[in-house]
């Protein structure tokens, strides 16, 4: 469905993205991981086509994203990373101007998003709140029932119970079929929605694995809490876990997913006072990622 | 175009529109009640306690009498070019490179109209906007002049004053959209687009004042429009053609070149 070939697409500064090459296909709901500045945007750029590519091609549906922008922009929901709306506008008007753009005439599902996220678009979109501009552009994004999405950190400034509408928004268009490509940073919503994710890195792609996989390699530090810290140390170095000394009471151990089984039964040996879990940041994972890429090269 | 788009630009853009319209139609009521047609020996004479330069630059150094040449003397040599060209400078920014800069025209290329139709709409406003002020001055100088001095107005000659006028300032809003559709951003849109206007303007006052520094007036946009000759019958048709065809070119330069370029949205 959305298909890039080669991309290259360079800024001035030299930054930019480098010989991508990714498809998501139809039904497909695919999470797009990076760090700021990693080159997720400048993809959304090219596949919206506001830009050019310098190399390469983007299409969706064997469309050329910058030649066939509106008859794509037909069948596709977009939500901008940093949304700004034109201003001077009321929710309301904004919607409406939307659907004439589009040329919407049935506002039954932009009835049902605005109860969904409990908006009510009354009122200057210049005195909303931020979490409530980012409903508005969620409810822009969805209100035309387009078979394709391209959401970019859709939930930021979203609280967590409107994060968890949005995940079930997407879980239901997923269920509908529909293409999803969403960047994001939030490791939760990624893995609770998408088949697939693709880890972007200065401008290149450094994995792209399904979700499971991924999950599989998150690593969790557990902190332990023991009065025998040195023969705790060694049995778990001797399992082959990563130990590190907290203080002078406790010890911290890496495990990634597919170990804690064994985890869990070599600290059976061991006089545990506490235990607590400290669970990996999306960051954490960058690091790791990112470590191992470096690691190779 | 897009009608939709178009309604949207001026329910957003009609008030700063009727702002400019108020403050020419004030300047116009002052200058047309201050109009004594027994007097005007008096006004002329007054003219001479001025700096020769200054009324020059002004374009005011002409002799005139009859209230036509007395408005385009007073209200168009400079007041109908200075003020407007403000109004350019600001819409034609507004309309493209300020959008483009807070990324709000993401949302008008997430529709399935096409960059060249959307910015042919924004353009088409910016140039409507300025025909719709000089329409609403033109009707507003009719009028005034009908109710105090019946029968004193050339309308014809005035009606020529007001086209001419009018093409001189959609050549300025057409460089200000030029340059927002050029850059990206703000500063550069609005100093070249505010730029450029002001010394083209400044140009020509300077041209003005002696003969050494004609040729600076040939240079500025402005060194062909000269109000009082127009309303004495000069002829105008190529002046106004050669605006035209500035417009055009400028026009058709700013869609194109925002048509191909990198969007940072």
């Amino acid at each position: 469905m959305i298909d890039v070939k080669d991309l290259t697409l360079t800024y001035p500064g030299g930054k930019g993205v480098f010989d991508l090459n990714f498809s998501v296909n139809e039904g497909e709901v695919m999470g797009y991981l990076g760090p700021n500045g990693a080159g997720k945007t400048t993809t959304i750029r090219a596949l919206m086509g506001f830009m050019r590519p310098d190399k390469g091609s983007c299409t969706i549906r064997g469309l050329d994203c910058v030649k066939h922008a509106p008859e794509i922009q037909k069948f596709l929901g977009y939500i901008p990373g940093e949304i700004s709306f034109l201003d001077g506008m009321t929710g309301e008007e904004f919607l409406k101007f939307m659907n004439d753009m589009r040329g919407t005439r049935d506002t039954t599902r932009q009835r049902q998003l605005l109860d969904m996220f409990e908006l009510d678009p009354r009122g200057k979109i210049k005195k909303f709140s931020k979490g409530m501009k980012q409903k508005l552009g969620i409810i822009a994004a969805f209100m035309h029932d387009p078979d394709v999405l391209i959401l970019d950190e859709p939930t930021s400034g979203l609280d967590p119970l409107m994060q968890n509408r949005f995940v079930e928004l997407i879980l239901g268009e997923k269920a509908k079929g529909k293409t999803i490509l969403m960047s994001s940073h939030i490791f939760e919503e990624v893995e609770k929605t998408c088949d697939n994710v693709l880890i972007i890195k200065d401008g290149r792609i450094v994995e792209q694995s399904d979700v499971q996989t991924l999950k599989g390699s998150r690593r969790k530090g557990y902190i332990i809490k023991t009065s025998e810290i040195v023969s705790a140390k060694q049995a778990l170095e001797s399992a082959g876990f990563e130990v590190q000394t907290v203080g002078e009471t406790a010890i911290e151990v890496y495990v990634t997913g597919e170990n804690t089984d064994r985890f869990i039964k070599t600290i059976a040996g061991i006089t545990v006072l506490d235990l607590d879990v400290k669970t990996q940041s999306l960051e954490d994972i960058f690091m790791e990622y990112y470590g191992r890429e470096e690691k190779r090269s | 175009m897009s009608l939709t788009l178009l309604k949207t630009t001026f329910k957003r853009n009609w008030i700063m529109l009727l702002i400019f319209f108020f403050v020419l139609a004030m300047y116009m009521t002052v200058i047309v009640t201050m109009y004594d047609p027994d007097s005007m020996d008096e006004l002329m004479s007054m003219l001479d306690l001025f700096p020769p330069e200054l009324a020059k630059a002004m374009n005011l150094s002409k002799v005139v009498t009859d209230l036509t040449g007395y408005l385009a003397s007073w209200l168009y040599g400079m007041i109908m070019i200075g003020f407007p060209m403000v109004y350019c400078i600001i819409l034609g920014n507004r309309l493209v490179a300020r959008m483009v800069d807070n990324s709000s025209f993401a949302y008008l290329l997430s529709t399935p109209n096409s960059r060249m139709k959307i910015i042919f709409t924004q353009g088409f406003y910016a140039l409507a906007s300025v025909a719709l002020l000089f329409a609403a001055v033109f009707g507003t100088g009719v009028f005034l002049c009908t109710a105090m001095f019946p029968d004193a107005l050339d309308t014809g000659a005035f009606f020529r004053l007001n086209l001419t006028t009018m093409l001189v300032n959609m050549t300025a809003m057409s460089i200000s959209f030029f340059f927002s559709c050029l850059f990206n951003e703000t500063r550069f849109s609005l100093g070249f687009g505010a730029g450029i206007p002001i010394a083209f303007l400044l140009l020509n006052m300077l041209g003005g004042t002696s003969e050494d520094l004609k040729i600076l007036k040939s240079i500025s946009i402005y060194g062909l429009y000269d109000p009082v000759d127009l309303v004495q019958g000069a002829e105008v048709l190529w002046v106004n053609l050669l605006y035209a065809g500035i417009i055009i070119v400028l026009f058709a330069a700013a869609v194109i070149i925002f048509d191909r370029k990198r969007l940072p949205l």
